[in-house]
């Protein structure tokens, strides 16, 4: 593709002009404030309002540049912005796999065929941006004479010293000098059709490439600014038809010319259908031919000096079609200016009875699919007057308000041309959420109230894995690990209400539109309470605070009851069991003791078994009786538990008795016998 | 001034060159002795290091090999993967060529965001009554450059405060300082002046009867708990030292004024001396039942640990929670219990004697007129409430100890020789059935539950045989008789001070506004039943299943009978913003499915602790925030803000230290207490203020004690933060306490 092609960035586009405009609504304010008296007063004001308005605009101006270097998504994606978009979804319906099949198909066997349409090249305008000043107004200054030759490069042969080059001459015509594009009809833009016998390798020449050739001839008197007179043919057999038109300074004429490949020397078609605009050379420049071709990247505004040519031109603009039939002529589409070229858009008050589009197009078009989603847009389409949208902005608590006016209807903080009244408000809707927007209606336009938006919440709803990527926490090699779970909506069918701007009304009720996210569920990183490490996924089930008895509080309170002094061993040690046997099962109710008292024994029997300390846990169970939380029931059956457990070392009794003990328990045992 | 004067007018002879000469030696065995503490100190710490190294290393192996175990990638090293290895390279030129430069990989490690400040704070699940800090523990920092406005707020500060803790240490000397320097003195005094040790002896013997006090008084300060804590003097015995020469405590008074005079610290020095022997064993503690050592001793001995340290609300010994435990209410006990039993267990039973049943039948009798005495004996024992509350705190403390010692003494000292006269009365009759001092006393303390039971006695005990045990009851009767009586005075002991002085807190504040909440004290006036003189009625609380009262008792709470989920105004535990009491409200649910997560009755969440699951994440307001995890209907319950208890006067000290840091955890909970999740809390306590909040805080009386929950104002979606109002409370029971201010400055 040729660099000439210009897709012109719906963002970038418009920058420059506007870009000065956003930044301009507290000097504006100011100057509209200047009017009463006290100056102090205007400027505690303005202090006020920089204060509302500044930062939120700031990061709006700083996200809008972001956006343009690297967006995120396309405008012309959004349901409300769809007239952005060129291309049409209407063949997806009937889509088919096979038909890419069909389509190759038809393409290769259409190859040859290519040949046999025509080369249809409707000028739209020659531009040439000179000083308006000593533009005269007459007529017939305002088209200067185009002519297109073919030019066939044929193969070298031995005798020849270069290759040969054949010129066909396809036609002239007047060509609109810096047409206003408003004011273009479709079918007066001049047209040229290039036969299709003249891609035919009929001669006897093979021929190796054509290439266009576009010849301007302006009259004299255009060129003043300092424009060189010399004058060089550099191909010196042009032919020419008229002798007026030649190179020659003495006419007072300037010819232009550029060169376009059609067919490289691999027979490749190089010119698809689309508006092209030609950047052109005066004669004397460069070789024709030569041109070079190199990639550029459109950075902030700064123009690149080949496209500054775009800008001030001189360049041609035309519409490229091939056609079947050469006759067809009305359909082809009025080809305008590139948004880039003026701004002012809107600016166009002339009636177009018969083409039912927007004001502007964008620069490279479909002419076959464009219309259709313009006719669907139809119905909700702005009366085309001019339209003078007012900003009122609201601060200090809605008791200060300045006010604002734009003639077109770009966002002022993005820049962005949303081109409708219903767009630009769903647009600072919904991307500039740090403010209100309430739309009033305006016998001139519109007047929209901004105020900040005091709930702005500017929490993450997007997926926690796109911005805490835990490394290697989602992916392992032996095998599957867990991830934080989240929810996506993957499929939405929110009810569309019909668009209206009735919606951007200010509505009484604070309505709580239940919104639903797209990813719901945990958008952030959590993270352990007790060492502030972040919580991994597969720990997110766990609760760490689960636990009644942390482990802190059991060493605690056995820390604290080994601290008296008036209590014994034995007691302290069914104390701390019976403590930590209550903490860790979380007993509440005076119902829960005899079922406690039975369960300690089953836990904890083994153990008060092993430290000797049965006669104590005896006093336990009788002082719990006292306290009237358990029966004697329950201190019989857990004895009985525990006894139980004792069984094997109880005959020799010196399980749990001191030496001396034993001995005249077992006594007593031998004469119970 | 004086003291020195004093000092030096005992020893008016030697006075100017011997009084120099110790005063150096003072001096430098102070300074030695310093040194050496300090030395000992710093082992001390680099120890403690050491073994907390060991320690982390230990867990952060267990963490490491937990590691390896878990089914995670190895996180890579180097984020850029696209740019030259060699680039990434560090290297060390030198200047002189000998050395070969050296070039290692730049291994760059991704940033990691940067987290919300948080002091460290302890996790728990209930609350945690802690007492007043009456010393400031440390100096809060508030920067590395004090303010000039900081100065004045410290100071201020500090005044609240009886002093900073550590303040001691710094400028004079510790008691374990002063004996080491008695002593280390006391060599030099050993080879000069022998003659004069004859005069001193004298002079010691006077002085001794005075010295004893000291030490006692600290015990008494000390047994701020019932039972006593040890006291943390870790000083060892020396071994039979000789009072040192007088000179040294003159010198040494002279040096430290402040300390007191000679004789003073002579004093303290003897009393120092005196071996902490008395505090190993201290006259209270009953020998193990299970060890070797075992008396015999009355019931009421035998079980006083447990029934002093039992909560009678928490079901745990000294809990966390009520630092003043009820003993049992032994008479209150449902008579149904004591059921007699007729069957013989054996042939060898005790029932199949002659007489036994009438003695069984007779001593029922007996046992039950004495706890009708008991009922009698008791408020003029046990300082009865209503007199007792004016009196001053310390006094109490004073009589309380005074009296303990002496029942102490008439119901202990009689018990063993009484044991041995016994012990030969057995041996005569029948030389092999040995009672020891272990199995009597569990026999009385059985006998105290089982009456005259005495096969089920005789089951527990385990040793002996029913009849074995009706024969010694029988002896029992005859000989304890009058102590049996005498015991039932014994029991109640001190303690009771704190109680009143809150509840007449309460009283004396009443006055001001009716809609206020009062802290629950279970009431305990045994004589008349609950009118106005109630504490409970006077607090404008319900009587709970922890007061002494009756049953019947008017002020009870009668519970709820729903079927429902109890979370409407249809539930009057719901109406009373009371969480149904397992034990009354029998037909919610709130008194069963212990086990499962579900229940029935919605209105029990706080006291079986089912929050929900809450997360841990920097905040979108400010600093750390709350985060549900899964979504909760509306009025759930979400958590109980959990904390320390502290008393208002407490809170007021704390709060103004919190304010300065501005940030608070201070939470009102009633009119005499308030949490504070400063040090200790749960995951709630990062929820943030909002005006417009999704979850409100309510106070509820949960079986006795005051709760904050956490309830959701709205449905909340999984992963919302969590906010409530800091102000306001549906009970208005929460008076903002410090967090208010910090709001408005943010």
């Amino acid at each position: 593709m040729a660099p000439q092609k210009h897709v012109s960035d719906p963002g970038a586009g418009c920058r420059s002009s506007s870009g000065k405009t956003a930044g301009s609504h507290p000097n504006s304010g100011l100057m509209n404030a200047a009017k009463r008296p006290k100056l102090e007063q205007i400027q505690a004001d303005h202090e006020l309002f920089l204060q509302a308005f500044e930062k939120p605009t700031q990061i709006y101006r700083f996200l809008r540049t972001r956006n343009l270097m690297a967006p995120i998504f396309l405008h012309r994606t959004l349901t409300y912005m769809s007239h952005r978009n060129s291309r049409t979804n209407g063949k997806r319906k009937g889509f088919n796999v096979d038909d890419l099949l069909f389509k190759v198909d038809a393409k290769m066997e259409q190859d040859p065929h290519n040949l046999a349409s025509h080369l249809q090249l409707t000028f739209t305008g020659f531009f040439h941006k000179i000083d308006k000043n000593c533009q005269n107004s007459e007529n017939e200054e305002n088209s200067v004479s185009l002519e297109v030759l073919l030019i066939k490069v044929c193969h070298k042969k031995r005798k020849d010293v270069s290759c040969p080059i054949k010129q066909v001459p396809t036609g002239k015509k007047q060509v609109p000098l810096n047409p206003d594009s408003s004011q273009m009809k479709a079918g007066l833009c001049p047209s040229i059709v290039v036969s299709s016998q003249e891609f035919e390798p009929s001669n006897s020449h093979m021929v190796k490439s054509y290439s266009l050739l576009f010849r301007v001839t302006c009259p004299a008197g255009r060129e003043i600014n300092g424009l060189s007179s010399r004058e060089t043919n550099v191909i010196d057999e042009v032919p020419s038809r008229k002798k007026r038109y030649s190179s020659h300074r003495d006419d007072g004429e300037t010819t232009f010319v550029a060169q376009m490949t059609v067919f490289d020397k691999n027979r490749r078609l190089q010119l698809l259908d689309g508006e092209y605009e030609v950047s052109m050379q005066e004669m004397e420049e460069c070789p024709i031919g030569k041109k070079r071709a190199t990639w550029e990247t459109i950075l902030d505004g700064k123009w690149v000096p080949p496209f500054d040519t775009f800008s001030h031109g001189p360049t041609l603009q035309f519409t490229l079609r091939w056609t079947g039939d050469s006759a067809e002529r009305t359909t082809a589409p009025v080809a305008r200016p590139l948004a880039t070229r003026n701004s002012d858009t809107s600016g166009g008050d002339s009636h177009r009875p018969s083409a039912p589009k927007p004001p502007q197009a964008v620069a490279v078009k479909d002419p076959v699919s464009a219309d259709m989603p313009v006719r669907r847009e139809q119905v909700h389409i702005e009366p085309r007057q001019k339209l003078r949208v007012y900003y009122q902005f609201l601060y200090n608590n809605n008791t200060r308000q300045q006010t604002e006016a734009r003639d077109d209807l770009h966002c002022p903080w993005c820049t962005l041309n949303c081109r409708r009244l219903y767009s630009l408000l769903k647009h600072l809707k919904l991307s500039h959420s740090r403010f209100i927007f309430n739309y009033v209606p305006h016998p001139k336009g519109a007047r929209i109230d901004v105020s900040v938006n005091d709930c702005y919440d500017g929490s993450y709803v997007g997926n926690p894995q796109d911005i805490h990527c835990q490394p290697g926490f989602a992916f392992s090699r032996n095998g599957p690990v867990k991830r934080t779970s989240v929810s996506h909506v993957l499929v939405c069918r929110p009810k569309h209400p019909k668009p209206s701007l009735s919606e951007f009304l200010e509505s009484e009720e604070g309505q709580l539109e239940q919104q639903r996210t797209y990813v719901s569920g945990h958008n952030r990183l959590y993270f352990h309470s007790d060492s502030c490490m972040p919580l991994r996924p597969q720990e997110m089930e766990v609760d760490s605070e689960d636990e009644r008895d942390p482990d802190w509080l059991r060493e605690k309170t056995t820390m604290q009851i080994e601290e008296f002094t008036d209590v014994n061993e034995g007691e302290k040690e069914v104390m701390k069991m019976w403590n930590l046997h209550v903490m860790k099962h979380g007993f509440i109710a005076d119902n829960q003791m005899n079922q406690a008292c039975m369960l300690f024994v089953e836990k904890c029997g083994s153990t008060i078994i092993e430290k000797n300390l049965c006669r104590n846990f005896l006093l336990h169970l009788v002082s719990m009786h006292d306290f009237g939380l358990v029966s004697t029931m329950t201190i019989d059956k857990a004895m009985a538990l525990l006894r139980q457990g004792q069984q094997p070392g109880r005959n020799d009794s010196g399980a749990y008795d001191s030496p001396g003990q034993a001995s005249r328990a077992a006594e007593s045992v031998k004469t119970k016998a | 001034m004086e003291t020195y004067t004093s000092g030096t007018r005992l020893c008016p002879t030697k006075a100017p060159r011997s009084l120099m000469k110790w005063r150096k030696r003072v001096k430098s065995e102070y300074m030695r002795l310093r040194q050496l503490k300090r030395f000992r100190k710093a082992e001390e710490v680099k120890a403690l290091f050491i073994s907390n190294r060991q320690k982390i290393e230990l867990r952060t192996d267990l963490l490491n090999e937990e590691w390896s175990k878990l089914r995670i990638q190895s996180i890579p090293f180097s984020t850029q993967s696209g740019s030259m290895p060699s680039k990434k390279q560090c290297s060390v030129e030198f200047g002189f060529p000998s050395f070969p430069n050296q070039a290692v990989a730049m291994r760059p490690l991704t940033t990691v965001a940067g987290i919300p400040f948080m002091y460290s704070w302890s996790p728990l699940q209930q609350n945690f009554m802690v007492e007043d800090e009456t010393f400031l523990h440390n100096i809060p920092y508030m920067g590395d450059e004090v303010l000039e406005q900081d100065e004045a707020f410290l100071e201020e500060l500090i005044d609240n405060y009886d002093g900073v803790h550590g303040d001691r240490e710094g400028g004079f000397i510790n008691d374990e300082i002063f004996k080491e320097l008695v002593e280390a003195l006391s060599q030099y005094s050993d080879q000069e002046e022998e003659e004069e040790s004859t005069e001193e002896e004298e002079e010691r013997g006077v002085r001794r009867s005075a010295g004893e006090n000291t030490e006692e008084n600290k015990a008494v300060s000390l047994a701020f708990k019932r039972k006593r804590r040890r006291v943390t003097e870790g000083s060892e015995l020396p071994t039979s030292k000789k009072i040192p020469h007088d000179k040294i405590f003159t010198a040494i008074a002279s040096m430290f004024p402040y300390k007191g005079t000679t004789e003073e610290l002579k004093e303290k020095y003897k009393d120092l001396l005196e071996p902490p022997s008395s505090v190993k064993l201290p006259p209270l503690c009953t020998p193990n039942m299970d060890g070797p050592f075992a008396k015999s001793v009355q019931r009421e001995q035998s079980l006083h640990s447990f029934h002093t340290l039992f909560c009678r609300r928490c079901f745990k010994y000294d809990c966390f929670l009520h630092p003043f435990h009820a003993s049992p209410n032994v008479y209150k006990r449902k008579s149904k219990e004591i059921r007699m039993e007729t069957e013989p267990c054996g042939i060898d039973c005790f029932l199949l004697q002659k007489g036994a049943k009438e003695f069984a039948d007779q001593y029922m009798l007996r046992s039950q007129r004495s706890r009708r005495r008991r009922r009698q004996i008791r408020p003029s024992s046990s300082a009865g409430p209503a007199p007792s509350s004016s009196a001053e705190e310390g006094k109490d403390g004073d009589s309380d100890h005074e009296t303990t010692s002496s029942s102490e003494g008439n119901s202990r000292c009689p018990t063993p020789t009484k044991l041995k006269q016994e012990d030969e009365l057995v041996e005569d009759n029948e030389p092999p059935q040995q009672w020891s001092g272990a199995d009597e006393s569990l026999f009385r303390v059985l006998h105290g539950t089982y009456y005259n039971n005495f096969c089920s006695i005789a089951r527990l005990i385990g040793t002996k045989t029913c009849k074995q045990v009706y024969e010694f009851a029988m002896k029992e009767v005859l000989i304890h008789r009058v102590p049996l009586e005498d015991a039932g005075i014994s029991p109640q002991k001190k303690k009771r001070k704190h109680r009143f002085t809150v509840v007449l807190s309460a009283i004396v504040a009443l006055d001001n506004s009716s809609n206020q909440v009062y802290n629950y004290q279970p009431c305990d006036h045994p004589e008349h039943p609950c009118d106005s003189s109630c504490p409970c009625v006077m607090t404008q609380n319900f009587c709970e299943k922890f007061c002494q009262c009756d049953h019947e008792c008017q002020n009870r709470f009668p519970g709820c009978r729903c079927k429902t989920q109890c979370n409407t105004k249809q539930c009057p535990c719901y109406l009373a913003v009371r969480e149904c009491d397992p034990d009354l409200c029998m037909t919610c649910g709130a008194s069963d499915h212990w086990d499962s997560k579900q229940v029935s009755c919605k209105n029990c969440s706080i006291q079986r602790g089912l929050k929900k699951h809450l997360l841990l994440a920097p905040s979108d307001v400010a600093g750390w925030g709350t985060f549900i995890k899964e979504p909760v209907q509306k009025n759930e319950f979400i958590s109980e803000y959990c904390g320390e208890i502290i008393s208002q006067d407490e809170a007021d000290r704390r709060g103004r230290i919190y304010d300065k840091y501005m940030s608070s955890f201070l939470f009102n909970l009633n009119n005499d207490f308030v949490v504070d999740a400063t040090r200790k809390g749960n995951k709630i306590r990062f929820a943030n203020h909002s005006v417009n909040p999704n979850c409100y805080a309510k106070v509820v009386m949960v079986n006795g004690d005051h709760r904050i929950g956490i309830f959701a104002k709205r449905a909340i979606q999984q992963g919302e933060e969590l906010f409530f109002d800091y102000r306001y409370s549906q009970a208005d029971a929460l008076k903002y306490v410090g967090i208010e201010r910090e709001v408005d400055v943010v």
